[in-house]
């Protein structure tokens, strides 16, 4: 099993091999076909898999940087998935975030409560903003809270400082069940503190149908992106529903806006960091530039009327009601989507947002998040209660309930997507060139990125770009000496 | 039986008050060790914190609006529903029925009711043809702060009503008469009988309409979380964002000793000129 190199996925990663039957079936058998696929033999569609099974093939790059068919390896020891972990007797709570995926974790509870006799697990569920701000504080000061997520990044770093992760790199499930890759974001000096059991796209979702009734094509570079929004304004549509009100989903877009505006990832990173640690500010010309690509963006029509005043839920009700052609923010919102407008299933794929004209390095933004970890301050019974826990969750079946119900994709191997079709759509990213979301580089959220993001949709909104960014940059740096 | 009134004043407010003393010296994130760094905090916010300056004046510009528009019309209210008519308690229920919903709902209400393309307070603008105050009510810098303290005065004004009703019951109803024979209209009744009358009961809802504006995290928190760019931030929220979303909890404790102590002073000068006018020594 691959690793990732420097965070960034390699092209035509192992977890390619998890992609649906029904993709298999509807887009890799007519190219398999094509192709014949053989071990060792040149391939031309980076990413496509022929199955799922340790034997199928996929086309990856080899060492020399050509496209081979090559075997899926799902699971990082190459053997087979560990079973599940049986639990003692007790009651233990499970903090997150996901307050849409009640019913599907209490379907899965339930079914591990019958598995495990005696064994009883509580969700308490926060919003994700006052997750971010308040779980540490309550997971420390409640030794019940044995299974918890965190998000990759800051959070994680938090409960890692504050020892409260276990540790569980010798867990079967852990080196079995896991996509190897998806490891990186829990692991700190080789230990592994948690699972990433979502596997997110943080890219613009687009609805299928309005780029086909009206012979549009996707755009596919940064002056795509301003004629779209021209075309698309002047056709009656939201270009995009940029949900500027509210922080969380408006700052996904700038992923996408920095993935191609450093020459690598190194240099993306060591830039990002010099913010969070004040070395650096936003007055940079390199910022800057970012910074003019969402004026550029509002100049051309790209946003709502009144984008500042623009919340998330005007937004997913204005994609999901087909006003608007493109939803920046991700995969996670198709739930959402599709609660709003049960219609609109089936009808949204993933967009690859590129804001530059030349060659892209990435053409696509990934993230492991939702870390499942144990804690280490809870009863060793408790803690047993939760790795079982944990390990039920690694369970294919499980894992694909859970993907399947809430649409997610996960990090588990040999998960099917093709019983949910905006799964299947949107699983074909996989097999581009993409990017660990760069957003959650920052470690000082509160003090550096909100005021950051803030300026950006400021910017949308139509603030001056010079000022903006000097006064945010003020802020900050007093922030960080305070 | 001093004792226990004492001794659960100390644990649930001396200490904690202590503590966040001690906290307002420290540097400190929750997670790791402690630094203690003297008056650093309180120093910083003075001479190195354009937020906080910034935050401090958006807070009495919220409170001023507040206590004006709360207290004028809690009391408009209740000199037309003093009197215990069947229609008046009726009224009096209704216009109290804000209250009793929970803040982030009516934070999410009026964040509808804003909402600058399909919100309803910009239909009906633009439906009398009043285009020009259909405005970015809450995605504004101009406008988001005015906009949550008129969503706080829509709320908290039955509260501050049925105190003044109650306070208008005990005027005595031979001043009126008196007024009465000597032909004063009902303006100058409300002059001269009901106003200065009223003050010892004004001053209970000024001073409390004050501390509840000064505290008003959930309304402003669900709908704007300060933003945009912290126009419409107030100290609470500052203080909450510094040491849940910052971690600088020592940080935050200075903050809200400020708060503390700038709550305190008005209170204490709404007091002063209340009296004054009173003639209360």
């Amino acid at each position: 099993m691959k690793r990732m190199i420097n965070g960034v996925r390699p092209v035509g990663f192992m977890r390619i091999g998890l992609v649906t039957a029904a993709v298999a079936a509807v887009v890799l058998a007519p190219i398999a076909r094509a192709d014949s696929p053989t071990f060792g033999k040149s391939c031309t569609v980076q990413g496509l898999s022929t199955g799922i099974k340790t034997t199928d093939l996929v086309c990856q790059q080899d060492a020399n940087g050509k496209l081979k068919w090559a075997k899926v390896f799902v699971g990082s020891a190459r053997v087979k998935p560990a079973a599940a972990m049986t639990s003692p007797a007790g009651t233990i709570e499970f903090y997150h975030w996901r307050p849409e995926d009640k019913a599907v974790f209490a379907s899965i509870i339930s079914k591990f409560e019958a598995a495990n006799p005696g064994a009883h697990i509580t969700q308490v569920i926060s919003n994700s903003v006052d997750y971010t701000n308040l779980a540490f504080a309550k997971i420390k000061a409640d030794p019940k809270a044995a299974v918890f997520v965190t998000s990759r990044g800051g959070q994680f770093q938090q409960f890692y400082d504050g020892g409260l992760l276990r540790d569980i790199s010798s867990e079967r499930y852990v080196k079995q069940n896991v996509v190897s890759s998806a490891l990186a974001p829990a692991t700190v000096n080789g230990k592994v503190y948690g699972i990433p059991y979502q596997f997110l796209f943080n890219d613009p979702l687009y609805n299928t149908d309005i780029f086909a009734k009206n012979n549009w094509d996707v755009p596919a570079n940064w002056s795509d992106v301003l004629a779209f929004c021209k075309k698309a304004k002047a056709a009656g549509y939201i270009p995009f529903a940029y949900p500027g009100a509210t922080r969380g989903n408006a700052g996904q877009i700038m992923n996408s806006f920095m993935m191609n505006s450093a020459p690598d990832l190194a240099t993306l990173t060591s830039r990002l960091q010099a913010i969070d640690t004040g070395k650096a500010d936003l007055t940079s010309d390199w910022f800057t530039a970012l910074a003019k690509q969402y004026k550029a963006m509002a100049d051309a029509g790209c946003f709502p009327p009144n984008v500042t005043g623009y919340t998330d839920t005007s937004a997913a009700a204005d994609f999901a009601n087909g006003k608007a052609a493109i939803y920046p923010t991700g995969t996670f919102s198709i739930s959402t989507v599709v609660g709003l407008n049960p219609a609109m299933k089936g009808k949204m794929k993933l967009m690859s947002f590129i804001a530059v004209d030349t060659k892209p390095t990435y053409q696509g933004i990934f993230n492991d998040t939702f870390i499942l970890s144990v804690n280490p301050k809870a009863t060793s019974r408790d803690q047993n209660i939760a790795r079982a826990f944990i390990s039920f969750l690694a369970q294919a079946p499980i894992a694909q309930e859970y993907a399947v119900g809430t649409s997610q994709h996960v990090s588990i191997v040999n998960v099917d997507y093709s019983s949910n079709i905006d799964l299947s759509n949107t699983s074909d990213i996989m097999g581009k060139n993409l990017m660990l979301a760069p957003r959650f580089i920052f470690n000082n959220v509160g003090t550096v990125r909100n005021p950051m993001e803030d300026a950006l949709i400021a910017i949308a909104g139509g603030a001056d770009v010079t000022k903006t960014l000097a006064d945010t940059s003020k802020t900050i740096k007093q922030g960080l000496s305070g | 039986m001093v004792l226990p009134a004492l001794a659960i004043y100390a644990f649930l407010y001396l200490y904690p008050a202590l503590s966040n003393l001690a906290y307002a010296l420290q540097r400190w994130d929750g997670v790791t060790k402690a630094k203690f760094v003297g008056l650093h905090n309180f120093v910083n916010m003075t001479n190195n914190d354009d937020l906080l300056h910034k935050v401090v004046g958006n807070s009495f510009k919220f409170t001023f609006f507040v206590v004006i528009f709360q207290t004028a019309a809690s009391l408009f209210f209740a000199t037309f529903l003093v009197k215990n008519t069947k229609t008046n308690i009726a009224l009096r229920t209704l216009y109290f029925f804000p209250t009793i919903l929970s803040s982030v709902s009516v934070g999410l209400i009026w964040t509808f009711l804003y909402d600058p393309n399909f919100g309803f307070v910009n239909a009906i603008f633009k439906k009398v043809g009043l285009n020009s105050f259909a405005l970015n009510w809450l995605g504004s810098e101009k406008s988001s702060l005015y906009a949550i303290a008129f969503s706080q005065v829509w709320f908290h004004t039955g509260q501050m009503m049925v105190i003044y009703i109650a306070g208008l019951q005990q005027i005595p109803a031979e001043l009126y008469e008196a007024a009465e024979v000597d032909g004063a209209s009902r303006w100058q009744q409300f002059k001269n009988v009901t106003w200065p009358m009223a003050m010892p009961t004004t001053a209970v809802v000024v001073a409390y309409t004050t501390i509840q504006s000064f505290r008003a995290f959930d309304l402003i928190y669900s709908m704007t979380q300060g933003g945009p760019q912290n126009s419409s931030n107030i100290l609470v929220t500052l203080i909450y964002n510094t040491a849940f979303s910052s971690f600088r909890f020592g940080y935050a404790s200075a903050e809200s000793i400020l708060l503390v102590v700038v709550v305190l002073v008005i209170t204490w000068l709404q007091r002063r000129v209340l009296r004054i006018n009173t003639g209360e020594k």
